[in-house]
């Protein structure tokens, strides 16, 4: 269920222990059917294991929401190398904070997760890459790993099944970038987080020169569910094209925010009037962001008929992304929160290309000198085009990212940079 | 390019259109590759034929029909059937969208850096870029720091290419360099006061750095670039042979630069080779052929043809043994020449020194890349002719024998500075073939004066056996010619031959004179020279 | 409509609650994590800032040498050892000194300069002293919208420092922070290694007493808590 508060809407999969200090503990998780999902796919092969995931159409819940099983399938057969996978526990997201939550409450269900994919894609070893400021999800889960390794479930001959899974959990040092896939992968090896080029693609050559899968933190806390009960058990929920439930962060001016798990599809109008119960000293809305400071800002209009699933949100002008839902209100100042959300584009920037390295910190002072009052008229235009000039033109998406919140404020909120560019005096 | 005519669907090739040209390149080739052989030069920072391709200064990305992203050329490879555009106006509006961000903060420096007419951002900005960059925030400023050895790096106009820090790392191996901070307060340093120590080729980040963010200690505000004269030519300082350009102007040599031979020195050289070319510009040269009057002291001027046929006479009459001290700076040309001179005077030897080093200094990253032990071009040029090494390590001493010689002594080119003014004072005839003047010359019956090697063309011989040629563009004194043709015209006044007076000639005449030499040609030569054969019985130090 | 709740996280007491420890994260999670590291697979994960530093510290000694030893055994490469050992020594000194980054280096057989690139690209590692708690105030957009800089003025003002500097008694730097992962609980501050949530400017005087008084309590030899 959610944490702090739940709601009857939920259909809790994953969050069903959230709040429950039990649930961390071996026996805690075992009690509740615990492992019960990796039995189960040491009983079959890893092909099925794939199939199912396949079937139950289990989108990448990270962000980028590529299909699960089609990316385990990309592991080449017979290579002869070894095979990692990497669990992508790096949340710097803003407006993030599910897989925290996964962690610290039910860190066994993650591993878990992890070893049933690993046993998927012929690894042996497994990586955690957890964020370096999770010192509390750290130690709970290093302790989880501990217990684990003590009980058999991890090391050499896992539940008798012959096979071997290493897992160890890597923390890392404070770096936003580092949540992309060739950054982590590179943040692994011990280099300088920057993104490297695609191709090649982690399946073929990823950390260490090696077959590589990475999958988000919630994807793998649904796998256990999803290979216990069945692909067609987790499509009763959500949509054709995006099934399941998710878990959606609720922050910003609501009342409840906080973690809710709903099935995909939900309307955005219902999660934050009802579930989340309104906005916050009943004041009005203003404006969403649906997934994380890195997708389009929804206004007022296109959040009444947006439903929550990852074509849903597209149709409604922005992107599902890694679904933190950030409420603003009547009083919010969009361009301040803009400016702000373009200073963390600028300040988490790994400056390897030049569009990004120069372009988020030019971006940011010329939204700051016009939160100053000193913007000139041809800033907007000057923005939209460098945030154009900045997309699709660098090795990830960190510079993208930039324009979404850019253009799509300038869009909806023009009124309230034009004020700023009136009350202004210019500058040169 | 290969030319290819057979089937078009071959295995080994791949076609594809670069901006309407047709090509047919091999199957791996880069876009960026292929597009120089459509004649099609895609503007570029961070890749370098001899480094890896990290694609990150996105100056490089073109439109490929199909894709939809712009695709950076220098890692993606050409696949059958591509059509590729890099001047249509998505990828001309991206290239200037990218060129306005590395302007941002890139100081206006242009009248004050040395990189101004060689710098790869003027270049592609000038033709590319906006009129007028809209950036009004104030410019970083990061200053000059002296990063050791021959480098100076202006931070505030570095681009970010990390082609330095890669060359270190990959070609080196000596990771000195590393990119420090993240976003836009990143900056290229060593490691705090460490600087590039003792690194031996450092000064190659000089020549790849597309700005003028690296720069020559040695060349701060000597020259301009387009004041300059580039003349191919070969490294004088070692024997590995590597292929330079020497830049001069107004008759001044301002720098050597490498210069591309995929299989001797790649694109690179090192630090000491680089660093040796002062010398060509000494003056107090011998400006013309002199010799001793017949009552010894006084040196009076000849001009060359009574030089020569007085000398001439001399050798005829003589029927002495000819003993040669030869310079490791000699092409081969003018060894062969005296070799020839003995056998038409009945008979000599021919001896050279040579500074030399306990170990090789090798570049990790270029297979078979060193500077040798051996400090001076042609050591196996001279030993495939016949010559012998005498001397220490200093290049001095192992004279003794020669300078009791009675009969015929000549020197070419070796300096004798540890000679005394009574060398040769028991030889019959002291010849001196040279370009400076020294102190053990007294006794010298003629002194002629001859071109360095960056004053004409020849070949010299590299450690692996690479015969390679150079030219020169120096003016040297204008009676000053080169030794070989000097000494082919002694043989010609002695044997009444003919005497070849162009360099091509004279290499070719080395194929009758060592048998290593046999079958080669002077037109041979170009572009990456060619290696002689094997002679077993030849030892090698 | 009832009021947001607190989240006691791992601070244990923001005010609303008196949850001990235990009760928060079961019994079985509180305590000391073992200095030398526990079972390898975990090695890096126990938590390291800690208010008692010595910048003098050998690397490594003791049980530290046990624990980077077992950290080594987690990667193929030696490099790839390189944050945690960062980390670890960080753990130990309180920062990273240039002749910290130098030892770190010849540990792991790789150059000095690499190492500095890399402990400058990452924010966690302090490259100067910093006071005995580093108050980390989230300013990023979800606790910004519910108040963020006014907690990290009052933080400013109650400690009587600026932004990055140390206090004069030593005790505190305060730096901005981007986002915790503890949006549903603004305004998400971390202060060493504990995430204190649902903190408002009314709160900060009372928990900066509470941690002087804390470390009056910690004794510089007690290693392991907090």
């Amino acid at each position: 269920m959610g944490y702090p508060y739940s709601h009857p809407s939920e259909v809790s999969i994953i969050s069903k222990h959230f709040g429950d200090p039990d649930a961390r503990t071996l026996d805690g998780w075992m009690k509740n059917g615990g492992y019960d999902g990796l039995k189960k796919a040491l009983s079959m092969s890893p092909e099925e294991v794939i199939e199912i995931v396949k079937n139950s159409g289990l989108r990448g819940r990270g962000g980028a929401g590529f299909p699960t099983g089609l990316k385990w399938s990309f592991m080449p057969k017979d290579s002869g190398k070894p095979h990692y996978l990497l669990c992508n526990a790096d949340e710097s997201e803003p407006g993030t904070f599910k897989d925290r939550e996964l962690i610290r409450w039910t860190p066994h269900q993650l591993i878990e997760g992890c070893i049933i994919g690993a046993y998927a894609i012929g690894a042996e070893q497994v990586y955690i890459y957890c964020r370096g400021e999770f010192f509390e999800a750290n130690q709970v889960l290093g302790k989880a790993v501990e217990d684990a390794y003590e009980a058999g479930i991890l090391g050499e001959n896992i539940f008798g099944s012959g096979s071997t899974i290493e897992l160890t959990v890597h923390a890392g040092a404070g770096a936003y970038i580092c949540g992309e896939e060739t950054g982590l992968m590179n943040s692994l090896e011990g280099k300088r987080g920057e993104p490297r080029i695609k191709p090649p693609f982690p399946a073929a050559a990823g950390v260490f020169g090696l077959p590589t899968t990475i999958n988000n933190v919630e994807t793998l806390s649904v796998i256990p569910h999803i290979v216990r009960e069945g692909s067609d058990w987790y499509r009763q929920w959500g949509t054709e094209k995006s099934p399941g439930t998710k878990l959606f962060c609720v922050s910003g001016h609501v009342e409840r925010p906080g973690n809710y798990e709903l099935p995909l599809g939900f309307p955005l109008r219902k999660l934050i009037e009802d579930v989340c119960g309104g906005i916050k000293d009943k004041k009005n809305l203003k404006a969403v962001i649906p997934g994380g400071s890195s997708v389009p800002i929804l206004s007022k209009e296109q959040v009444e008929s947006c439903l929550l699933s990852y074509e849903g949100v597209q149709e409604a002008g922005s992107m599902l992304g890694c679904a933190s839902v950030i409420v603003m209100d009547e009083n919010t100042d969009i361009v301040h929160q803009v400016t702000r959300m373009a200073s963390f584009y600028a300040h988490e920037s790994c400056g390897q290309c030049t569009p990004c390295r120069e372009g988020t910190a030019w971006v940011t002072n010329i939204l700051k000198k016009m939160e100053a009052g000193q913007g000139k008229e041809e800033d907007l235009e000057t923005l939209i085009e460098l945030t154009d000039q900045m997309t699709g033109t660098t090795i990830c998406v960190l510079s993208d990212s930039v324009a979404a919140p850019v253009q799509s404020s300038i869009e909806h909120f023009r009124g309230e940079y034009q004020k700023l560019l009136n009350n202004g005096g210019g500058y040169d | 390019m290969t030319e290819h005519n057979s089937t078009p669907k071959d295995d080994q090739y791949v076609n594809l259109v670069v901006d309407d040209v047709s090509i047919s390149v091999e199957k791996g080739t880069t876009i960026l590759e292929a597009a120089k052989q459509a004649g099609t030069e895609v503007p570029h920072y961070c890749y370098h034929a001899g480094l890896s391709s990290p694609a990150q200064c996105r100056l490089c990305l073109v439109e490929v029909e199909g894709a939809p992203k712009l695709m950076p050329s220098c890692t993606t490879v050409v696949t059958e059937g591509q059509v590729v555009r890099t001047d249509s106006d998505v990828a001309t509006k991206m290239r200037q969208g990218v060129l306005e961000f590395y302007l941002v903060n890139h100081p206006l420096d242009c009248p004050i850096c040395d990189q101004s007419g060689e710098c790869d951002l003027q270049d592609f900005v000038f033709s590319e870029g906006r009129k007028h960059g809209r950036s009004r925030a104030a410019k970083r400023v990061l200053g000059r720091d002296d990063f050791g050895g021959d480098v100076l790096f202006y931070g505030d106009r570095c681009v970010m290419c990390t082609r330095c820090v890669r060359f270190m790392e990959e070609v080196e191996e000596k990771p000195l360099l590393s990119v420090v901070e993240r976003g836009n307060r990143s900056v290229i340093d060593t490691f705090f006061d460490q600087g590039l120590g003792d690194a031996e080729w450092a000064g190659n980040i000089v020549d790849i750095c597309p700005v003028g963010a690296l720069v020559s200690k040695d060349f701060l505000y000597k020259a301009r670039a387009w004041d300059l004269e580039h003349t191919p030519s070969i490294c004088p300082n070692c024997s590995m042979g590597c292929n330079i350009d020497i830049h001069t102007r107004d008759n001044v040599v301002q720098r050597f630069k490498p210069r591309e031979n995929k299989d001797v020195n790649g694109h690179w050289m090192c630090d000491y080779g680089r660093s040796r070319y002062e010398w060509l510009n000494e003056g107090k040269r011998i400006e013309e052929p002199l010799s001793t009057t017949s009552d010894g002291g006084l040196q009076t001027s000849l001009n060359w043809e009574e030089a020569l046929i007085g000398l001439g006479e001399k050798l005829k009459s003589s029927g002495g043994r000819l003993k040669v001290i030869a310079s490791p700076l000699s092409s081969n040309e003018d060894v062969g020449a005296t070799v020839r001179l003995i056998q038409a005077l009945g008979g000599g030897e021919i001896v050279f020194r040579s500074a030399t080093t306990s170990k090789e200094v090798p570049l990790p990253g270029f297979k078979g890349l060193k500077r040798t032990k051996y400090l001076a071009p042609n050591i196996e040029g001279l030993k495939v002719l016949g010559a012998k090494y005498v001397g220490d390590e200093k290049g001095s001493g192992g004279l003794q024998a020669i300078s009791q010689h009675t009969e015929i002594v000549l020197v070419m080119g070796d300096r004798l500075e540890d000679q005394t003014e009574k060398f040769g004072s028991e030889a019959e005839l002291l010849i001196y073939l040279g370009s400076h003047f020294s102190e053990a010359l007294q006794e010298a019956d003629f002194i002629f004066p001859i071109n360095t090697f960056a004053e004409t063309s020849g070949t010299f011989t590299n450690c692996d056996r690479r015969v390679q040629k150079f030219s020169g563009s120096l003016e040297g004194p204008c009676e000053a010619r080169p030794a070989w043709s000097v000494l082919n015209d002694l043989i010609s006044i002695i044997t009444g031959s003919e005497s070849s007076q162009n360099v091509a000639d004279a290499f070719n005449q080395l194929s009758g004179t060592s048998e290593v030499f046999a079958g080669t040609s002077y037109s041979d030569l170009m572009p990456q020279g060619f290696k002689l054969k094997h002679d077993p019985q030849m030892t090698r130090d | 409509m009832s009021s947001p709740k607190k989240n006691p996280g791992w601070a244990g007491n923001t005010g609303e609650y008196e949850l001990t420890e235990a009760d928060v994260r079961g019994t079985a999670f509180v305590g000391k994590r073992p200095l030398e590291g526990g079972h390898p697979s975990a090695s890096a994960t126990y938590p390291y800032m800690l208010a008692a530093k010595d910048p003098e510290a050998p690397l490594f000694e003791g049980p530290y040498l046990e624990r980077f030893e077992k950290i080594l055994t987690r990667y193929p490469k030696k490099r790839a050892a390189l944050l945690p050992t960062l980390s670890l020594a960080q753990e130990i000194r309180g920062y990273v000194s240039p002749e910290t980054m130098d030892e770190v280096a010849s540990l792991l057989e790789l150059s000095s300069a690499y190492v500095r690139g890399v402990t400058t690209f990452y924010t966690m590692y302090n490259k100067q002293p910093v006071g005995k708690y580093l108050i980390q105030v989230c300013t990023n957009i979800s606790c910004n919208l519910c108040g963020a800089e006014d907690v990290l003025k009052a933080f400013l003002k109650e400690t009587g420092t600026a932004l990055g500097e140390i206090s004069l008694d030593g005790n505190f730097s305060v730096i901005e922070a981007e986002c915790l992962a503890g949006c549903g609980f603004p305004t998400c501050v971390q202060i060493n290694s504990k995430y204190f949530e649902n903190v408002e400017s009314q709160d900060v005087g009372e928990l900066l007493r509470t941690l002087v008084a804390e470390l009056s309590i910690d004794s510089v030899k007690e290693k392991g808590d907090e």
